[in-house]
């Protein structure tokens, strides 16, 4: 999965929600950010916060699999921040 | 509005396998998460993950536990048919020895599911 927004944009975003999965085995983050974006209005940012280093390609499959925006990823200290739009 | 797509997991294996018997939760949940209509269909030793409390003992290594999967797939819609002759010959066809939202059925509703959608999974 491409990201298509870069590290030095990513940096810039202030997600409109963020979820905090780290710790959580497959299919965790997935399923919390699939809830989560039931909340929140079209348009809105979420970030993904996940210690499974698949987590950043598994959300950019899902988000092109159901039409969100998939804009990229972020490693932290021991975790990444996957960031997704919501479409639709 | 219905699910454009759909997906069939035949889960035969039960908590004496526990890898077996949570990978095809872990993946009806990622279908249902990505709005794909699914049934999980139990037979075999698989239909003992449906016995009211069993799945509550069933942990493989790396995976959520299976119950919290289980509940995951239930509250987002996921279907689960079970094997009659499979409940019985293990005498688990008592009125509340399946879980709820288990709907215990015979091959033919099995059929119809595996031939209305595009791919099965068997476990």
């Amino acid at each position: 999965m491409t990201a298509i927004t870069s590290e030095s944009e990513l940096e810039t975003i202030t997600a409109d929600h963020v979820i905090d999965a780290r710790g959580a085995a497959c299919p965790g983050p997935l399923l919390e950010a699939k809830k989560a974006m039931g909340g929140v209005p079209l348009g809105s940012v979420l970030e993904i916060w996940s210690t499974d280093p698949v987590t950043k390609t598994d959300i950019g499959a899902w988000s092109a699999k159901v039409g969100h925006e998939f804009l990229g990823y972020l490693a932290a200290d021991g975790y990444d921040r996957v960031f997704v739009v919501r479409r639709k | 509005m219905a699910a454009a797509e759909k997906l069939v997991f035949m889960v035969t294996h039960g908590p004496d396998d526990p890898e077996l018997a949570t990978i095809p939760f872990v993946m009806a949940a990622a279908a249902l998460a990505s709005d794909v209509e699914v049934v999980l269909g139990f037979q075999a030793d698989g239909v003992r993950l449906v016995h009211r409390g069993e799945a509550d003992t069933v942990q493989a290594p790396e995976f959520p536990p299976l119950a919290r999967l289980m509940a995951d797939v239930r509250e987002l819609g996921g279907t689960m048919l079970v094997c009659s002759p499979c409940i019985k010959s293990r005498g688990l066809a008592a009125p509340d020895d399946l879980i709820e939202g288990a709907e215990v059925v015979a091959a033919g509703r099995f059929i119809a599911e595996i031939t209305s959608a595009p791919n099965s999974l068997v476990y």
